[in-house]
């Protein structure tokens, strides 16, 4: 029997028996009266289906606060509410404003785990419902992001083309190199183009070098796609390239991706969702 | 004066009226005749959106998923911009729905497309784990009612001036036009599709149910 240590069981068990009490005196109170009190007052001419009323003054407090009231009432109808209007737009604009604010205060520097919690919070929201919650693209129904971002998925691109996201220089045919050609292309894009600065095949970097001419035909020379005509493959392997998508949206083999400028997703949010979608395939 | 309206109820009833009344004046008036019109870039439905949006009513869509993101900022995160009443003004009957079974589709065209809505409707498990929703296979087999929703568009056109055939505004023209435009933006969608079911039967000149349903939830934005 310890629960009486608790306090809030004790205050409870006090309150109950207070209640208790003070509704045996009261109804004991009226017990009495109604045996015992003979009607003193005076009735008012109304009768109303054989029951009376007395005529009692109001007491003087509930007058005043009625009045108050009234009074109060008629301000805010003529007055208090047409002229002063509330407004559900204001109150939800001041609500984003404050909560942008703090959101930029805190998340103004944010550090690699912020990213990638951030990130794995909105991928499951706005991605999994097409790349699934594990970013494996359910069995086909969209991009295996695991599969993405590294020199093996640049090695599938050239072997098979690619849709692209609307860039002007149009679709990316398939088949523009050999398979090991493309390899050796992969190589040299990651550790010379790319912000990766790194290769698993560091003996193809020269080999890829001399091939990267049919790269550089739509991405130019430096890969960074020739201002805005093709994708910028310097950011490949990085959050930036992945913001770029979400911005631009993508006709892809498999489907549409649709594009996540509608300010549904903050700057932030995007390069987390781009540092997310990037550990998938590390 | 209070004594007598207790006497009168009748009377009591028209000052209950009137004062409720007013406060539906003072709050609803000021902005509905600004807020009712139609908000810059609505449009009306296309025939082949209505034809899905008819799809939509009659399966019921609208008692498990509302059309309406109230201004929170937990549903403008998820959903994109809050809606306005303008935005309706093309809608008849609105389908705002009042409970959410399952999530808005006020702007669903902004974040899902054609094949996400193929793969849904037939299975909605495979791209939504633990979703409860039931498949919807019949949209695959059953042709959509063109007719019926270019006769609802030429009524909305005649009775109500809805804006067909103005500039810059969706096109309707005679039915032969209106249902050649139907089976244009039918195409796209059908190219981006997998269903050789439908693909087949679009090449005999047949629109499934699907490619309705999906024109139409693609139009919302």
């Amino acid at each position: 029997m310890n629960w009486l240590n608790d306090n809030v069981n004790v205050l409870a068990l006090m309150g109950a028996a207070a209640i208790l009490i003070l509704t045996i005196f009261v109804v004991g109170k009226y017990m009495r009266q109604m045996q015992n009190d003979k009607s003193s007052g005076e009735l008012t001419k109304d009768n109303w289906d054989g029951i009376g009323e007395y005529k009692n003054p109001l007491p003087i407090g509930w007058a005043l606060s009625f009045l108050g009231t009234i009074i109060w009432g008629l301000w805010y109808f003529l007055v208090g509410y047409p002229l002063n209007s509330y407004s559900q737009i204001g109150e939800y604009n001041e609500e984003v404003k404050s909560y942008n604010t703090h959101f930029e205060s805190k998340f103004s520097n944010p550090d690699k785990t912020t990213l990638m919690g951030m990130g794995e919070g909105v991928f499951l929201v706005q991605c999994a419902p097409c790349h699934g919650v594990t970013g494996d693209g359910m069995n086909g129904k969209a991009l295996n992001l695991s599969k993405w971002g590294n020199e093996d998925a640049v090695v599938a691109t050239i072997l098979n083309g690619a849709k692209g996201s609307d860039y002007p220089l149009g679709e990316m045919p398939a088949g523009l190199l050999d398979a090991e050609s493309a390899k050796a292309v992969a190589a040299f894009m990651f550790k010379e183009i790319s912000e990766v600065k790194n290769t698993k095949h560091p003996e193809l970097i020269e080999s890829g070098r001399a091939l990267w001419a049919t790269c550089a035909a739509c991405h130019g020379d430096d890969g960074k796609g020739m201002a805005g005509s093709s994708p910028d493959l310097s950011t490949y392997g990085a959050s930036k390239f992945v913001v770029n998508v979400l911005g631009m949206g993508k006709k892809g083999m498999i489907g549409n991706m649709p594009k996540f400028n509608d300010g549904r997703l903050t700057n932030v949010q995007k390069l987390a969702v781009g540092t997310y979608v990037n550990s998938l395939s590390k | 004066m209070f004594h007598w309206l207790e006497r009168n109820p009748f009377f009591f009833a028209v000052g209950v009226f009137l004062v409720v009344a007013y406060a539906g004046v003072v709050t609803i008036l000021p902005d509905f005749m600004e807020s009712a019109r139609p908000v810059v870039g609505t449009k009306p439905y296309s025939v082949l959106e209505l034809a899905g949006r008819q799809i939509y009513i009659k399966d019921s869509c609208n008692a498990c998923h509302s059309q309406l993101v109230r201004p929170f900022k937990s549903e403008t995160d998820r959903y994109g911009m809050y809606s306005l009443s303008g935005e309706y003004a093309y809608d008849r009957p609105f389908l705002w729905g009042s409970k959410r079974t399952g999530p808005d589709l006020m702007r669903v065209g902004n974040y899902r497309t054609t094949d996400w809505h193929e793969y849904h409707m037939l299975n909605p498990k495979s791209v939504v784990p633990g979703s409860i929703m039931p498949a919807y296979k019949h949209m695959f087999k059953n042709n959509a009612d063109i007719d019926t929703a270019y006769a609802e568009a030429y009524t909305v056109k005649t009775v109500f001036n809805v804006p067909y055939d103005k500039p810059d505004m969706p096109k309707l023209g005679t039915f032969d036009e209106a249902k050649k435009d139907a089976f244009e933006a039918a195409a796209v969608i059908v190219a981006d599709m997998k269903s050789t079911e439908v693909k087949e039967a679009f090449k005999r000149g047949e629109i499934k149910e699907i490619v309705a349903l999906v024109a139409y939830l693609n139009s919302l934005k």
